[in-house]
């Protein structure tokens, strides 16, 4: 098994799943992209961006200028905000039902398209495929993800092929923000290939269909991206903000705290209290997975995010991530639930992808963490204490808002 | 379909293709599982000499110019069309299988014929006619000369050469229909459904 | 009539699709095989596959890929090049599926193998790659291992010049990965003028397409990073260089509505 490096600044490793490359003083390329963050000239890129989305203003008012694919977090309220507010856009919201959706995350989705007074399509794949395909890919894969990944990333696209819609907004380009995977000077464009690749793992929906025999065309049609001339005959594009707008997720996210009431919950496998307050599971069983088989967690992630941004120093990062990684699951049992599994066999399912890498099994039925947290040192040993490491998060609400910690399946919203 | 495995060459790709077109495709040298399909493919690539000498070791030369004489339809791809021909003087001269009369000469100004390019019909062939002006991807040095009644299709890069030879139910192309992309797909789907169905 | 060709170029380092930058710098992309097979349904007219530190590690050539990618059931035809050591690695790696190979290191360190693989496969399918670069106004070929630049070996020359490859690979290794970098002189002053060539990195813009493809030993144009950075890369790029003797741009469709006997 080759050797892990990690970078000497943040806390990534060679095992990231996006892949990283290291230049000859060890920084990784996710920290030598974030440099472009303090070096380019973000009011001509904003010149750019402007003159990229001017084409497609539509001046007769008879149809939409773009479409934002929008959920009840991420930087949704910051990319409406820009879409709208700054660059004048008349955008159609796109958003696709995850089904574990929090009260909250319903609450702050209804709350933008009011705020916003924005129009908004919704997309509901029926529950009896969403479950065949969340168990096949479980037991294969070890993801819970795929379908909401998949219906997240395709909808907008198949929206901007029926509703004559060329112009797709994203925020920010995860690899690049991740991984340096790209330049912001690249000006990167969202491609079937990435998606594929990265969102999907290597599968598209009929990749599905020849891996797992119990599912039928009927399960995953609606997952499919549409033809390359298909997208031609539209001049379907997918740009990113990310690219033109230095993008610092916290930053924005307490802005739109303030400005439009967006909400905000604690978690327990992180610190961050801004993101992903919309679903039950991603912070839950879905970022244990993440652990089981890539040694980190999405604390990791984080922490590297405010390391970078200085809001944080390398120990006291690497503390929060020894403090959140390990967190008991809170909403197990549901999933469990709602997917017809019971949770011994649930467990069963999770253990089988626990990468030996980072996992030894102890008798008699335990299992030892050698995660990459545990591989790496803490420079100066006085911030590895628990107390007084920075609190730099704000929850203003709860995941369960005014209702009961259960999905709300589908949910129209409410002020 | 039967995908004749000599131990030459790769059959990913021309799998692929066909089974994309909606063919079964069996591989093998062994005769039982060659003579149960319809219609025979002899891919090639490398040297005549070494591939000749593979075809003899698996015994299949006999069993080839015996089912051609009892009209099985036969495709020959790149070098395996160029091994339906009666003899080659790559490297060494080498008889074929002598399906399609005819030699096998090295090309000259240029040495090669690397990359797409257009088919033109010198016969009116049902079979081929479809794919009259398509590019396809020839990757060759050496090029069949023979008696222009077998000729349906011809190539000109500098000279003129055969890209698609034919004697009844025995067809030769040049180039690699399954490295044409959609081009080489709909003129393999031609092909093979005219040939079966003849 | 022969068309040129636009060949969509994967590099490949630890297992990794990367974009390479001045032969020293790396960004992720991902698996080889998303690339690849994206490259295929976007119509390249060749998908030319670098594995980029096999020499350097003197490991075999990376068979493994090559099987992985033969499962694509790829429609394009597939150009393999790193680690080709002996004329046993050259037909091994066209019997994984490659169609063409690219040599690199051996060309130099032992042109007897080149001959070798060019009697058993055919000179069309040995292709050499020379990383070049311009210093004082002379060209200079870069020993990629040594990092060492000198004139181009007098025995390179000769196995171009004899038609033991049919086609020679330009890197302009300095530029690559810089948007509009190539420098043409590398094709203008190129010593051997009825080599065909293929030029590669540096070419983003499809202004220096036409002025490359106007030169008639100019067979092909390669590139690598900039095709990931769009979709429909390949295909824009055609649709720009109409005219050009290139094939024509396709937008794949799923749809049934094949042209018929």
């Amino acid at each position: 098994m080759p050797d892990i490096t990690f970078c000497k600044r943040c806390l990534y490793s060679s095992v990231h799943p996006l892949g990283l490359t290291f230049d000859g003083d060890g920084i990784c390329s996710g920290c030598r992209i974030h440099e472009e963050k303090d070096s380019l000239d973000w009011s001509s890129r904003w010149q750019k961006l402007e003159s990229v989305v001017q084409p497609y203003r539509n001046r007769d008012g008879r149809n939409y200028d773009c479409i934002v694919p929008v959920t009840g977090s991420g930087d949704s309220y910051y990319i409406v905000y820009l879409v709208k507010q700054r660059l004048g856009l008349n955008p159609l919201l796109v958003t696709y039902n995850k089904y574990f959706n929090t009260p909250l995350g319903i609450r702050n989705l209804a709350n933008l398209r009011i705020r916003f007074n924005c129009d908004i399509l919704y997309q509901n794949i029926n529950p009896n495929s969403v479950k065949k395909i969340i168990r096949g890919t479980l037991r294969r894969f070890g993801s819970i993800y795929w379908p909401i990944l998949a219906g997240q990333t395709v909808f907008p696209v198949q929206t901007a092929v029926r509703y004559q819609v060329p112009l797709i907004i994203w925020g920010a380009h995860q690899g690049l923000e991740q991984v340096g995977m790209f330049s912001h000077e690249h000006e990167v464009e969202m491609t079937r290939r990435y998606r594929k690749d990265h969102d999907l793992m290597g599968a598209e929906a009929d990749d599905l269909l020849s891996i797992f025999d119990t599912l039928t065309e009927e399960d995953i049609w609606q997952f499919r991206y549409p033809d390359d001339d298909e997208l031609k005959s539209v001049g379907v594009r997918g740009i990113y903000l990310g690219n033109y707008v230095r993008w610092d997720p916290k930053a924005q996210h307490e802005q739109m705290m303030r400005d439009y009431d967006y909400r905000t919950a604690m978690f327990s496998r992180t610190f961050d209290r801004y993101d992903y307050v919309d679903c039950f599971n991603y912070m839950d069983v879905h970022d244990l997975l993440k652990l089981y088989k890539h040694g980190y967690s999405k604390v990791t992630d984080h922490a590297t995010r405010e390391i970078r941004f200085g809001r944080l120093t390398r120990d006291e990062g690497l503390a929060l991530v020894r403090q959140h990684e390990l967190a008991p699951l809170r909403f197990l049992d549901q999933f469990c639930e709602w997917l017809g599994v019971t949770p011994r066999s649930m467990q069963f399912l999770l253990d089988q992808h626990r990468n030996r890498r980072f996992w030894t099994k102890t008798e008699p039925a335990g299992w030892e963490f050698r995660g990459v947290s545990t591989m790496q040192d803490q420079r100066n040993s006085e911030a590895s204490g628990r107390t007084g490491l920075p609190d730099i998060f704000k929850a203003n609400d709860k995941l369960e808002y005014d209702r009961n910690l259960d999905y709300v399946t589908i949910g129209k919203g409410w002020p | 379909m039967g995908i004749v495995d000599y131990g030459i060459g790769n059959h990913a790709s021309v799998m692929h293709s066909l089974r994309d077109i909606g063919f079964r495709v069996r591989v093998g040298s062994e005769i039982d599982v060659l003579n149960d399909v319809d219609v025979l493919l002899l891919p090639g690539v490398g040297a005549y000499p070494t591939a000749m000498k593979a075809l003899h070791q698996h015994g299949l030369v006999g069993y080839l110019q015996d089912q051609a004489r009892a009209q099985r339809p036969i495709i020959g791809i790149c070098l395996g069309m160029q091994l339906l021909a009666s003899a080659s003087h790559e490297l060494q001269y080498t008889d074929g299988l002598d399906l399609i009369p005819g030699k096998v000469v090295p090309l000259t100004e240029p040495k090669w014929h690397i990359g797409w390019n257009t088919i033109e019909c010198v016969q009116r062939d049902s079979l081929l006619w479809p794919s009259d002006g398509q590019a396809f991807y020839f990757n060759h040095s050496f090029a069949y000369q023979g008696p222009p009644e077998y000729q349906v299709c011809v190539s000109r890069h500098l000279t003129t050469l055969s890209s698609v030879i034919r004697r009844g139910k025995v067809v030769g192309l040049q180039f690699h229909p399954e490295k044409s992309q959609a081009a080489g797909r709909i003129l393999l789907k031609n092909v093979v459904f005219g040939l079966a169905h003849a | 009539m022969l068309k040129k060709r636009l060949v969509g170029v994967v590099t490949v380092k630890d297992g990794w699709a990367v974009q390479s930058f001045g032969y020293k710098r790396y960004l992720p992309l991902g698996r080889p095989e998303c690339l690849i097979e994206n490259l295929d349904r976007w119509g390249a007219d060749e998908i030319l596959v670098q594995v980029i530190d096999r020499s350097v590690d003197c490991q075999i050539p990376d068979f493994e890929l090559l099987e992985r990618i033969a499962r694509l059931g790829l429609e394009t035809p597939l150009i393999y090049g790193g680690g080709i050591r002996s004329v046993h690695d050259g037909v091994r790696a066209i019997q994984f599926g490659a169609d063409r190979l690219v040599v690199d290191s051996i060309a130099h360190d032992d042109p007897c193998i080149v001959r070798g693989l060019s009697e058993q496969l055919g000179a069309q399918a040995i292709i050499a790659a020379l990383p070049l670069s311009l210093h004082s106004g002379r060209i200079e070929w870069l020993d990629y291992r040594r990092r060492c630049a000198t004139p181009i070996p007098e025995d390179i020359l000769s196995l171009l010049e004899t038609g033991v490859a049919s086609e020679t690979l330009i890197i302009d290794w300095t530029n690559e990965g810089y948007p509009e970098a190539f420098q043409v002189d590398l094709v203008k002053m190129f010593p051997l003028s009825a080599v065909p060539l293929i030029a590669f990195g540096g070419i983003s813009a499809s202004r220096q397409m036409i002025e490359l493809l106007s030169f008639s030993n100019v067979a092909a144009i390669a590139v690598g990073n900039f095709l990931s950075y769009r979709e429909h890369a390949v295909q824009e790029f055609k649709k720009a260089l109409a005219g050009m003797s290139l094939r024509p741009p396709v937008y794949e469709s799923t749809l049934p509505g094949l042209t018929d006997a």
